[in-house]
């Protein structure tokens, strides 16, 4: 596993604590165009993910792990599609724990 | 002169106003007419044919009211009496009877004499005659108004709320609302047949009437489903409330002299499906019960239908989820089988985006998901219903429900049952929970559910047994050739292997064995016995046996276990015994964590 550049799970609320640094956050997609993708993060902001090639076609939830431009965008490097069942519910608790007392155990 | 009253007894009666033991006894008989309840007595109008006096009767005697013997239209003996004035009528009397015996029965009519008399009270008008039973004498006194309505109806037909062992004749109308198959059964003493049918009255209360052998055979043909019939002479008892479906403390057996005839032209009726909701959140309690239960609530979701194979004969059937909510913020998965999925169901789909409210009347709780619905063959299911429930339900959700989040019941933690068939969700333990506590299921059998990974299974041990095709019992190679089995006392050339086995699984805390029948450890393993014994025998460089063995370790379950007590060699030792087996359903786990995370955090 490489550590050498870690990346914080987040949800919306949290990119802005992120910002120029290195993110992942999963999306759901609510529109494409060519180099961007507009989705909804799991505690229900908007993001866009600009970034080459994103995957095509796209499932309904979209993993993505970039540099954070803004407090809702995000530079992505790497695209991965999570399908079309996801549970956001559980994704945004994660992202809490992992931004919060279980801060130590991330990296 | 035992069926007749005694010629003019009430003036005798209103001559003598007082009669006791000590006097004379002047023999008067007279007839009861109008008798009914007044607080815990009955009242009734004394009557010879000429003359009818207001009468009331001492609580001593309800009894023999309710027992018959004292009937209205039947005659008594009056033995002790007193005359009174009725407070502000001093032209009326009543008497107060505090001792009579019953002469006759119930006559067919009033006793009317031609001439009328010109003192006392005018004789009345013949009322109705009404059988009344107990139990609608007592709903009579709690104010229940109902009865009155039905006891306008032609025949008297007996309101199936009112019936019970106790009583003699009744004729009930009702309604088929749904009728079984016919079944045959083999039992100790011999073979049969056997069909129940559920009926429905007109206020909706349900009754299941089961008919057996000649009345089986008789009755089938004639219940049609959704007709009207008239019903008696059939006998009742105490339901079983373990195969209970209705809401009724009795159930009907009917037997080939029980009469049952359609009411054809005659005024019908539509039973309303009466409905006893169960709120979301506490479904969890029937988790796996025999009990049917009905929701409410509104549609959610709405998924196409999918086909499914139904295990036991390979056929595929039709199966749409949807998802209901309630007031409870909780949401529950119902599956829709056969027609109910592609004909309602797609109903609903259709209509899904204005989030209808459905009522579903008899459903299934299962543990699949935590806990979630299924339809049977005789689930009903109506949508946007007449009810107050409906319209409350509707404008909680226009109101608020719409923006509410809400979650699946299955990933609650609703631990409120009471037994060992509960939710896979709500009591799961570690495997050191059983293991550090050997005396656990001492005194009866006592179930978990635990998530584990199955770390070894031995593969020189026994694994199966060779099985009755029929029964699923033991059998042993007979003589010549074939299998003998036992229980069926019958030879057959084949038998098919069950998987009796020992799986060691380990989780985070610990490992253990548990033991495994056919069914759950064909799901261990991923095929049946026969298959696993077909790879053991063939001869190969790659082992197929040992490659399947291995593909079923390090892989994690969620298994429901029982774990009780057994002594082996004068030991006692726990025995976990896996009851069910389903794959991980990962989301829900991660809720599971994400539940005992901030409980922990409280706790601390």
């Amino acid at each position: 596993m490489d550590t050498s550049s870690p990346s914080a799970f987040v949800n919306g609320a949290l990119l802005r604590r992120f910002i120029g640094q290195k993110v992942r956050t999963v999306i759901q997609v609510t529109g494409s165009e060519i180099g961007s993708v507009v989705g909804k993060s799991t505690d229900d902001l908007q993001i866009v993910v600009r970034g080459s090639s994103p995957p095509s076609p796209l499932t309904t939830y979209l993993e993505v792990i970039g540099i954070a431009e803004s407090d809702n965008a995000i530079r992505a490097e790497t695209w991965t599609n999570f399908g079309n069942t996801f549970d956001t519910q559980n994704y945004n608790e994660l992202c809490k724990l992992a931004n919060g007392e279980f801060k130590h155990l991330f990296i | 002169m035992e069926n007749s009253v005694t010629q003019d007894g009430i003036a005798t009666v209103l001559a003598n106003q007082s009669l006791d033991s000590s006097s004379v006894r002047p023999e008067i008989v007279v007839q009861v007419v109008d008798l009914k309840p007044a607080g815990n007595r009955y009242t009734f109008s004394a009557n010879d044919g000429k003359m009818k006096i207001k009468a009331m009767l001492p609580a001593t005697l309800t009894s023999d009211i309710i027992s018959g013997k004292i009937q209205n239209l039947g005659l008594i003996r009056l033995l002790e009496y007193t005359v009174n004035d009725i407070p502000g009528k001093s032209e009326e009397k009543y008497m107060l009877i505090t001792k009579c015996e019953a002469v006759a029965s119930a006559l067919d009519s009033e006793i009317k004499a031609e001439i009328k008399a010109s003192t006392g009270i005018m004789l009345k008008p013949k009322h109705e005659f009404v059988a009344k039973s107990a139990s609608q004498i007592i709903n009579e006194q709690r104010g229940n108004a109902a009865p009155a309505a039905r006891m306008a109806m032609t025949r008297r037909v007996h309101p199936l709320v009112s019936l019970n062992p106790y009583q003699g004749s009744w004729t009930i109308k009702v309604r088929v609302t749904n009728k079984g198959v016919m079944r045959t059964y083999k039992n100790a003493r011999g073979e049969g047949c056997v069909f129940n049918v559920e009926l429905t009255d007109e206020e909706g209360t349900q009754i299941q009437a089961t008919m057996f052998n000649a009345a089986a055979r008789k009755f089938y043909d004639r219940f049609e489903m959704g007709k009207v019939y008239y019903i008696s002479r059939g006998s009742l008892k105490l339901a079983n409330k373990q195969f209970k479906t209705v809401q009724n403390d009795y159930e009907m057996t009917l037997n080939e002299n029980s009469e049952v005839e359609e009411a054809s032209n005659e005024e019908m009726f539509t039973p309303e499906t009466k409905f006893n909701f169960v709120p979301i959140d506490e479904l969890g309690t029937y988790v796996n019960q025999k009990d049917l239960i009905d929701v409410i609530g509104v549609v959610q979701s709405v998924s196409p239908t999918m086909s499914i194979r139904r295990k036991n004969d390979n056929e595929m059937i039709p199966k749409r989820d949807i998802t209901l909510a309630d007031e409870t913020k909780k949401t529950v998965v119902v599956s829709l089988w056969n027609d109910l999925a592609t004909g309602i169901g797609q109903e609903l789909l259709d209509m899904a985006d204005n989030h209808p409210v459905i009522a579903i009347k008899s459903l299934k709780v299962g543990a699949f998901q935590g806990v979630s619905l299924s339809t049977i063959s005789r689930s009903n299911v109506v949508i946007n219903p007449n009810s107050p429930e409906a319209t409350k339900l509707k404008s909680w959700y226009d109101a608020e429900g719409k923006e509410t989040s809400m979650s699946a019941i299955g990933s609650g933690m609703s631990s409120s049952a009471n037994n060992g068939s509960r939710s896979m969700y709500s009591d799961r333990v570690f495997l050191s929970h059983i293991t550090s506590n050997p005396s656990l299921g001492e005194e009866k059998p006592v179930f978990f559910s635990t998530r584990a990974y199955i770390s070894f299974i031995k593969p020189d041990q026994t694994m199966w047994y060779r099985a009755c095709k029929t029964c699923n019992k033991k059998v042993t190679e007979a003589m010549d050739s074939g299998y003998w089995c036992e229980s069926c006392q019958k030879k057959d050339q084949e038998c098919s292997l069950r998987y009796i086995m020992a799986v060691k699984v380990s989780d985070s805390t610990g490992e253990t064995w548990l033991s495994a029948f056919n069914d759950e450890a064909e799901k261990i393993i991923g095929c049946t016995a026969d298959d696993l014994n077909d790879l053991k025998s063939e001869e190969g460089e790659v082992n197929e046996f040992q490659t399947k063995l291995k593909e079923a370790t390090w892989s994690s379950h969620l298994f429901r276990i029982s774990v009780s007590q057994q002594e082996y060699n004068s030991e006692k030792r726990q025995r976990i015994t896996v009851r069910g087996v389903s794959p991980i359903d990962f989301a829900a786990e991660t809720r599971l964590l994400l539940q005992d995370i901030s409980k922990n955090k409280t706790s601390q």
